[in-house]
């Protein structure tokens, strides 16, 4: 498969303070690839690098075989942006904010209005055509901000955070729609915190922590390596950890005491659990191991400001 | 300067919502005219006499036109500009599209010069209505098209005050200590030629002076050759203030 982003030493400074340090990665056509990592680990501006709204500070960075750039509108004409902020055009209804936006990309007018029906279909907001921004919901707000990105036929799709703030129902209509337009093709470009958004829609993922890229991988993958399969957390007191530690010690587990909580990461949880039951300590708890565990081990299970 | 057509799409969608606002502005825009000549025209005009051989009115009416040409494109390139900016967030989604920065900000521009001329043509239609008439048909078109130049010129002005405020209380300094005096410092409202000399040479520095100079001459159809040296003041100053305006409003967009 031919790739579409490819970005080699990819350095982004604000004054002194560096965003992106040094990244490099290649994204390939038709794949859903994710940035996950905690506030201010740098995703956002990356992906506003590739999008062609941030100039690139160091290294280089290329989409669809030309650099981007802040004045290359052959780029931002081929790539829907479905932005963190819900920055919808108040003053307008969501017809409006949507004809507006096609003039923008200079689509013709009859064809943007068949276009604007199949979308506001697509993310079911036939209802709403004549509404004002103001009498959306949230999840409403979002699904508009999706429409509007794809009015273009965009290529690329760059979706910073697009479930923020949405119930379960809006965002797993928008996970679909986002699935949908990957199984047609479109390169689908993630950044998120929620570590079931990237399992449920990534091929590949990429942890950042302070600008830099800690992991690249198959989000099952990440997990399988990192992690195992599960994980048990004990809720002991810290001074016996160690007793403990040593009582399990030949089931090859890992671990790693956080706060109140000793974790183990096991391929298999089954023995360790057995042998926790025989101990007579009832506080645990096993469950599959997740990205959310990756996540916590690559960039701290500190709080992250 | 990355500038394209598209300028007009930006100011397509500023008249897309103007829809919801026509009526309260067109209110304004008659209002205020009214307003200034009723007050100043009649009610001061009683006592002013002849000025130059014509009512007070005569004298007062292309001052007030410009003026409120300035202050519309001000006050669209100031709190219009911000709210777009900071508030909506309406830029940073322009700038995702073909749209540049460059030809956001500019379309924003002609949109506010557009306002002032909306707003220079009531106040003539007013003046006309109340029979003060310009000298010729040519003379209102001529009114016309500086309406557009002094549109463009304080709209990028206060394009460069929006370009480095923090909030909408910056934007006090500028009109009250820049835009009122303008006002009653250029001639609009009563001849310089009794202020003091350095109060002359001071209203030479204020764009708004050469404006109604031009305005008064062509209201009247009496020109003077001076006229140019007050027409190059105003187009000069204007190309540099589009110029430092968009470039330091794209300094503020793009990071």
């Amino acid at each position: 498969m031919s790739i579409l982003v490819s970005a080699k030493d990819l350095v982004k400074k604000f004054g002194s303070l560096t965003a992106v340090d040094g990244i490099s990665f290649e994204i390939r056509e038709a794949e859903c690839f994710g940035f996950l990592g905690p506030n201010g680990a740098g995703k956002t501006t990356t992906v506003r690098m590739i999008h062609c709204v941030s100039p690139v500070t160091g290294g280089t960075l290329i989409v669809n075989g030309l650099p981007a750039h802040i004045n290359n509108r052959a780029l931002k004409k081929m790539t829907g942006v479905i932005p963190q902020e819900i920055a919808l055009d108040n003053d307008l209804t969501v017809y409006e904010n949507l004809i507006v936006f096609a003039h923008f990309f200079d689509i013709p007018k009859r064809e943007a209005k068949k276009r604007i029906a199949e979308l506001l279909k697509f993310v079911e907001l036939e209802a709403k055509r004549n509404s004002k921004i103001d009498a959306l919901s949230t999840g409403m707000k979002r699904r508009l901000l999706v429409a509007r990105a794809l009015l273009n036929n965009p290529k690329l799709i760059v979706a910073d955070e697009p479930t923020t703030g949405l119930d379960p129902q809006a965002r797993h209509l928008i996970w679909q729609r986002l699935r949908q337009l990957k199984s047609q093709g479109v390169t689908l470009i993630l950044t998120t915190q929620y570590m079931e958004e990237a399992q449920q829609l990534c091929d590949r993922i990429v942890i950042m922590h302070q600008g830099k890229i800690l992991k690249e991988g198959l989000p099952s993958k990440l997990v399988e390596e990192e992690i195992g399969r599960e994980v048990v957390e004990v809720r002991i007191p810290k001074e016996e950890d160690e007793k403990i530690i040593q009582q399990l010690s030949s089931f090859s587990c890992g671990h790693e005491r956080v706060g109140d909580t000793l974790y183990f990461y096991c391929r298999d949880g089954q023995g360790l659990m057995k042998r926790l039951i025989e101990l007579d300590l009832h506080n645990y708890l096993t469950r599959p191991a997740t990205l959310e565990d990756v996540f916590l081990k690559l960039t701290g299970r500190g709080l992250i400001e | 300067m990355n500038l394209s057509y598209r300028i007009y799409y930006v100011f397509l969608r500023n008249l897309v919502s103007y829809k919801r606002f026509v009526v309260p502005t067109f209110l304004v825009s008659l209002v205020e005219p009214l307003f200034y000549l009723i007050t100043f025209g009649i009610g001061m005009g009683a006592y002013m006499g002849q000025f130059g051989g014509k009512p007070y009115l005569y004298f007062l009416v292309p001052g007030v036109l410009v003026s409120s040409v300035m202050m519309s494109s001000t006050f669209e390139c100031l709190y219009g500009t911000f709210v777009k900016m900071i508030h909506e967030k309406l830029y940073d989604s322009l700038i995702a599209t073909p749209v540049s920065a460059e030809d956001a900000v500019a379309g924003d521009i002609a949109w506010a010069v557009f306002r002032g001329l909306v707003s220079g043509s009531l106040m003539m239609l007013v003046a006309i209505l109340m029979g003060i008439l310009p000298g010729s048909l040519i003379s209102s078109l001529l009114l016309l098209l500086l309406m557009i130049f002094v549109g463009i010129l304080f709209a990028s002005l206060a394009m460069i005050v929006t370009s480095v405020s923090p909030s909408f209380d910056f934007f006090n300094y500028y009109t009250e200590l820049i835009i009122t005096p303008m006002l009653f410092f250029s001639g609009v409202f009563f001849p310089l030629d009794r202020f003091p000399a350095w109060m002359k040479t001071l209203s030479n520095f204020m764009p708004l002076t050469h404006a109604v100079k031009i305005s008064r001459a062509v209201f009247s159809g009496e020109y003077e050759s001076g006229l140019i040296l007050n027409f190059l003041v105003i187009l000069v100053l204007e190309m540099i203030a589009f110029y430092i305006g968009i470039k330091m409003m794209k300094k503020r967009l793009i990071k």
